[in-house]
């Protein structure tokens, strides 16, 4: 009768039905007693990690296994959750046989799990380890109710823009220092023959239209009051984001600027939006987090070279820094999972995985110099710059059936307003409702 | 409802023969040939306590005494052991479907009441369940009484099957009903909300609409499909590899096919083979145009403006005499000549005539004067230019290699405006948005008719070579058209082939999951209610409770087929 | 659920669809022109290859000429074929194992269907027991369940069965024993109707030499009903070869079969045609291979009325 409003507050509370209370006690299916209680001698315990990763990604992981591996002779297995990370870890969690280790692609969704008493707790010299080498934001994402749940494991810096230098050098613009600056750019590129972007508006991609805004809403109404929306403590009705998506019209709103227009447009994927413009030459610049250049390296195009990123261009006062990243977290209470995280939380997991490319690392005791590519080494720089305006992506923040699901929640709201930006109010009151619907659990 | 009744009178009097199989496939008995409705035989009225607990509910809720044959096998033929556990059942399914006969059906179960007080179904399906003694009966007839193995070994028989389908199918049914009544928590109970919110919201709309659509266009498709190509390979000699490479598909998981024809759909015609035909049909017909997306410098020192026909026409007024200079950006780079010319500045204008340049107007690099053809500034050749007085052309032209064009003649005095007609600039075709709003159920759709059609075809073609030669004849010595025949025989003897077909997608399409999943990629616009269902209770939906309901109203859904089954089957046994 | 069964009756009365005769459809076609259905069946034939065809290409090209050009760009350069991705895949230990698993979910569901669908068949066609008639009539009604409807309850009903570190959810066995269930209904009416029409003097026979009728079905039923086991088999076989839905609820990443670690390889942040298209293709090998070997019986199987 009144369970109307179902999807968050089922998140939270329910999860599956199948059984509530998902506590599992220690020694569950992987045996996990073998060896003895030395980090370094793991021998015989058998430890999955479960990550949304595939490919490159999922490769340059398994290196970083690997290593664990080597150092402290257990063995670990990688699952692959698919796209969506709760519909994986849901119903294993309700059958009480979840992986030891889970990657949650948003801390949002750490919450949830928290709440529902399916995590584990991290024990003292996890958290020591944590301390000595993540800023508190970092360590504070990952806690729920003061106790500290997950290890940031790999950080995303979201504030870029891909782009070709050729393109923009023949149409003589230079990378745009502004949020004006880039419409100006992006007209004399379309003057110039170029198509200025693709846009990965796909409903299962559409997480780079909620990037999109709020590196505009940074920009433009403040982490201040970033905090407060990522919160829902101010309405999406609210002015500040009239006005960001007014700004987003701007681009939005010329389908002639987008690769195959508005018909393609809503219907590219991310993936596809790297390679429309590094594959296909079809465009000339591309929003992505620094995670696109494993897509770049998939095509003929070279990073560094052929493909290079400006900083995404300030629309207000404040720079945006807008950072993603996976929270690594334990379902099981088990040895191996808990020497794990700690493996984690060390610069020395960092250095590793940070050489092998395609990885930013939260973990601020690992350098610069640690990287091998360098516009790894840009954004880190840039990012360990951004200092304290930096923010963690909003959407991943919010409740997973408002931030974090294909074909809803602000998701579909923001891909309705790319298809129809002239109406800033439907979106806003679009965005509301689902908002509201998540946020009340 | 019949159903029952045939089955009834049938399975009486039917001697154990004439249940195998042999009848022909497809019998010519059509639908207009009514099955034998007798009335049920007065003996099987008192057909024990234990039938009268089933006949309500087989007819809609299933469950309920699927639940009970589950059990009464397991006891041999005591089914009042198992009796709570079954009126739970029942009473839980009864509201599910909340027909007031299976209301009754509950009850009825529940007291043992006399099945035939509740009109002719529970008594013909009374009838029905009474049915084995008679043929137990009729059986010793013929064999020795003795050779007639005892019935604790058939229940050893059948218990493993009985035991996963009670488990496994039967339970779960009656779970699902129950907890489509609860909330996402599965402690508070909702009532019926969780069905109501299956109708509710615009995107839940969406889904249903599509299911919809699907249960009405890809049955009908595919039947149709199935009997044009059943009836075309009569004809050819390469039938059978013909039929082997439209049956294939059936082979191939829903998973490869939507990876196939995600292939198969890219919108992009250089990528998608699709929309890569669609634009080499379209290009043959009508070929794409010289410079799509070209427009003139906006702004003040403009030359030109873009009419809203697509036309671009020239802001000032020319003489004869003169020259112009019609600048043009966005051109795209596939778009320029392969050799590019440097643009240059016009020829001068004989007497009474008119020249000119077209060019694209953008140095590489940036800078350059605007408005000039500047060095590194490529002509556009083949560009239409019209000279327009008062709506009228008065002058034509075309660009050379170089952009510069001359217009000998211009007709009439006074000056004229320069046009350069949209033809230089419609865009080319793109092919269809396959997977955009509107089409992407029907694109689906599609790959699901390459999957299925096969099937329908090969039922179809048996059915046709069943047909008996001398009905055909007969109406041909009666002097019918081909078309006649084919309408007025053919068809109505193949009627129940296209029926099975045809229930049988239905049911199927109900179910459809892994091609939407796939192909739709989580698009709400290509929703239906099955992948709705997993959306909601595994795939973040987080609600079981809302997908339990959506599970009840697709059982619900096939619970027509189920006794279209059951009645077909008893009227073959008749 | 059809009439169509003479498919699988013992006698194997096939002929009737494979002879060619000539019906008045086939005059009618005669009449418009036989050229212009040569030629519609041909295009419809291309039609349903090219697709299958673009996906073996697809897989034989390396991502990045995926990435910049449609699959038939092969002809013009055919120096794009090339194995790695196959290579790439087979190196791939998540994707053997999961070949693996889909070979150890669907053998069993196909062995036990056959087996204990036989046994209730059999007791459904040659034994007299109360209530046998209607019982059938409810093994045909589960014929058309969805599978939605048991998902969630049995996911709960699995989450409860743990045996040591053995837990039925995410298990092998969990996984199997559901496709079991589910083709069981199926797999009765279809072995029914045909044990039902084997000749009763051979069982009589047999049962007066004095054979038990677990003899009995071993001696003759089971023998006698090779068509139709064969039909059956396959049908399972593929059905559970195929499956994504079951195996995305029940299992898990040790357990997951081909179809599930496909699918969990879709995911936005790599362009990943070069795994999704060897992938699919290798994952349709076998059951083709199946398909055209057995053909004549999968047909059968059809035509003896299929809801699946």
């Amino acid at each position: 009768m009144r369970t109307g409003r179902r999807v968050i507050s089922a998140a939270v509370v329910a999860g599956l039905a199948l059984s509530a209370a998902a506590a599992c006690g220690g020694g569950d299916k992987k045996k996990d007693d073998g060896g003895s209680t030395q980090g370094s001698a793991l021998k015989g315990v058998k430890i999955e990690v479960a990550a949304k990763w595939t490919g490159t990604e999922e490769q340059n992981f398994r290196e970083v296994l690997k290593a664990f591996e080597k150092k402290t002779g257990a063995t670990v297995s990688y699952a692959s959750t698919g796209e969506n990370t709760d519909a994986y870890l849901g119903p294993r969690i309700a059958a009480k046989n979840p992986p030891d280790i889970a990657i949650l692609p948003q801390p949002g969704l750490l919450q949830q799990y928290a709440a529902k008493g399916s995590l584990k707790p991290l024990t003292p010299d996890v958290v020591s380890e944590i301390d000595a080498n993540f800023s508190p934001y970092w360590k504070n994402l990952a806690s729920a109710k003061g106790q500290t749940y997950g290890v940031l494991a790999k950080a995303a810096y979201k504030s870029i823009i891909w782009y070709r230098p050729k393109v923009l050098q023949d149409a003589g613009v230079n990378p745009p220092q502004s949020f004006d600056e880039l419409v100006k750019a992006a007209g004399t590129l379309q003057d110039a023959g170029q198509t200025p972007f693709t846009v990965a508006g796909a409903s299962s991609d559409s997480w780079t239209l909620t990037d999109w805004f709020e590196n505009v809403y940074l920009s433009q109404a403040g982490p201040d009051n970033y905090d407060k929306l990522a919160k829902h403590e101010i309405k999406w009705t609210d002015p500040t984001v009239a006005t960001a998506l007014q700004t987003l019209g701007k681009i939005w709103g010329k389908p002639e600027w987008m690769a195959g227009g508005l018909a393609t447009a809503t219907k590219t994927k991310f993936d596809e939006s790297v390679t429309q413009v590094f594959g296909q030459q079809k465009a000339a610049m591309v929003y992505g987090g620094d995670f696109a250049a494993a897509n770049i390296s998939t095509t003929k195009s070279k990073v560094g070279t052929d493909a290079q990123v400006f900083p995404f261009p300030k629309a207000g006062n404040t720079a945006p820094a807008v950072l993603g990243g996976d929270v690594a977290v334990a379902l099981k209470d088990s040895k191996g999972a808990m020497e794990f995280m700690k493996y984690l939380a060390s610069p020395d997991a960092g250095k590793t995985w940070a050489k092998i490319g395609g990885y930013l690392s939260p973990n601020k005791n690992v350098g610069p110099d640690a990287y091998s590519d360098p516009v790894a080494k840009q954004l880190i720089e840039a990012m360990q710059k951004a200092g304290d305006s930096a923010r963690y992506d909003m959407s991943d923040l919010a409740p997973a059936a408002f931030g974090g699901t294909p074909g809803s929640g602000e998701w579909e709201a923001l891909r309705g307003f790319l298809q129809k930006p002239s109406d800033v109010k439907g979106a806003q009151d679009k965005l509301e409702s689902e908002a509201a619907k998540a946020f009340k659990s | 409802m019949t159903a029952p009744k045939d089955a009834a009178s049938g399975d009486d009097g039917t001697p154990r023969e004439d249940e195998t199989p042999h009848a022909p496939e497809t019998r010519p008995a059509g639908p207009a040939d009514p099955t034998p409705a007798g009335p049920p035989p007065p003996a099987n009225a008192p057909a024990s306590a234990q039938s009268t607990s089933s006949p309500a509910s087989a007819q809609s809720t299933p469950d309920a005494d699927s639940a009970q044959g589950a059990s009464g096998a397991d006891s041999g033929e005591d089914v009042s052991g198992a009796g709570s556990a079954q009126g739970a059942s029942g009473a839980g399914s009864a509201q599910g479907v909340s027909g007031a006969g299976s209301a009754q059906g509950a009850s009825g179960a529940g007291s043992g009441e006399d099945a035939s007080a509740e009109g002719a179904e529970p008594a013909v399906v009374a009838g029905g369940a009474a049915a084995a003694p008679a043929v137990v009966k009729a059986a010793p007839v013929k064999g020795g009484r003795g050779l007639r193995p005892p019935s604790w070994l058939a229940a050893g028989f059948l218990l493993p099957a009985l035991v996963l389908l009670g488990f496994l199918v039967v339970y779960p049914i009656a779970f699902s009903v129950v907890r489509s009544f609860f909330g996402a928590d599965g402690h508070s109970f909702s009532g019926v909300d969780n069905y109501t919110g299956i109708f509710k919201g615009h995107d839940n709309l969406v889904t249903v609409r599509n299911t919809a659509i699907w249960v009405v266009v890809a049955p009908t498709l595919v039947t149709v499909i199935g009997l044009i190509f059943a009836v075309l390979t009569e004809r050819i000699r390469w039938s059978t590899a013909f039929k082997l490479v439209v049956f294939m598909p059936m082979a191939v998981s829903f998973l490869a096919s939507g990876v196939i024809f995600r292939l198969v759909y890219e919108q992009d015609p250089n990528m998608g083979v699709a929309n890569a035909a669609m634009v080499a049909v379209h290009d043959t017909f009508e070929p794409g145009a010289g410079y799509p997306g070209a427009g003139p410098r906006p702004g003040k020192d403009a030359l030109g403006s873009q009419q809203g026909d697509g036309s671009i026409v020239s802001t000032r007024q020319y003489a004869a005499g003169q020259t112009a200079l019609l600048p043009l950006l966005r051109i795209k780079p596939e778009d320029l000549p392969k050799k590019p010319v440097q643009a240059v500045q016009p020829p001068a204008a004989k007497p009474g005539g008119l020249t000119g340049a077209v060019w694209f107007d953008f140095t590489k690099g940036g800078g350059g004067t605007p408005n000039q053809p500047n060095a590194g500034e490529s002509g556009l050749p083949r560009v239409k230019v019209e000279a327009v007085r008062g709506g009228k052309v008065v002058g034509t032209a075309t660009t050379r290699d170089d952009g510069t064009f001359t217009m000998k003649k211009v007709k009439g005095g006074g000056p004229v405006a320069l046009r350069l007609p949209k033809s230089n600039f419609t865009a080319s075709y793109g092919g269809a948005q396959w997977l955009g709003n509107t089409l992407i159920t029907p694109a689906i759709i599609g790959s699901y008719l390459w999957v299925w059609s096969g099937f329908a075809m090969v039922l179809i073609a048996a059915g046709l070579a069943a047909i008996p030669r001398d009905a055909l004849e007969a109406a041909r010595v009666d002097g019918a058209t081909e078309w006649q025949v084919f309408r007025r025989v053919t068809i109505p003897l193949l009627a129940p082939v296209l029926t099975v077909v045809l229930v049988t997608m239905v049911i199927n399409v109900l179910k459809v999951f892994d091609l939407v999943f796939i192909i739709g990629g989580g698009d709400p616009h290509a929703s239906v209610l099955a992948l709705q269902m997993w959306v909601e209770s595994f795939g973040g939906g987080n609600d079981p409770g809302k997908g339990s309901a959506i599970a009840v109203l697709l059982f619900l859904l096939v619970v027509p087929a189920m006794l279209f089954n059951i009645r077909r089957l008893r009227q073959e046994r008749a | 659920m059809s009439t169509t069964e003479t498919g699988t009756a013992p006698t194997g009365t096939r002929d009737g669809a494979g002879a060619p005769r000539r019906g008045l459809a086939a005059r009618i076609v005669g009449r418009i022109g036989g050229g212009l259905a040569q030629f519609l069946l041909i295009v419809v034939a291309l039609v349903w290859l090219v697709p299958t065809f673009g996906l073996l290409v697809a897989s034989l090209r390396s991502t990045s000429d995926n990435g910049a050009s449609g699959w038939w760009k092969v002809f013009s350069k055919p120096s794009q074929l090339t194995f790695s991705a196959y290579s790439d895949l087979l190196g791939k230990g998540d994707f053997v194992d999961s070949f693996w698993n889909t070979v150890l979910i669907t053998v069993p569901a196909t062995l036990l269907v056959v087996v204990i669908a036989s046994l209730a068949a059999y007791a459904f066609a040659w034994m007299e027991f109360p209530g046998r008639d209607w019982l059938f009539l409810v093994v045909v009604g589960l014929l058309v369940v969805p599978v939605q409807v048991a998902l969630l309850p049995v996911a709960k009903l699995y989450g409860a069965v743990r045996i040591g570190s053995f837990h039925l959810f995410g298990s092998i066995t969990g996984v199997v024993l559901f496709h079991v269930a589910f083709g069981l209904p199926f797999a009765i009416f279809l072995l029914r109707n045909f044990f039902a029409g084997i000749p009763r003097d051979l069982l009589e026979a047999a049962r007066m030499d004095g054979g038990s009728e677990w003899t009995i079905f071993r001696r003759v039923i089971f023998p006698l009903g090779g068509p139709a086991i064969a039909s059956l088999a396959i049908f399972q076989f593929l059905w559970v070869w195929n499956d994504l839905l079951v195996a995305l609820v029940f299992a898990d990443t040790g357990s997951q079969p081909m179809t599930k670690w496909l699918q969990s390889q879709m995911r936005q942040f790599t362009g990943n045609i070069d795994i999704l298209a060897p992938g699919a293709f290798l994952s349709l090998i076998v059951p083709l291979a199946v398909f055209f070997a057995f053909q004549r019986y999968f047909v059968q199987g059809v035509l003896a009325g299929s809801v699946k």
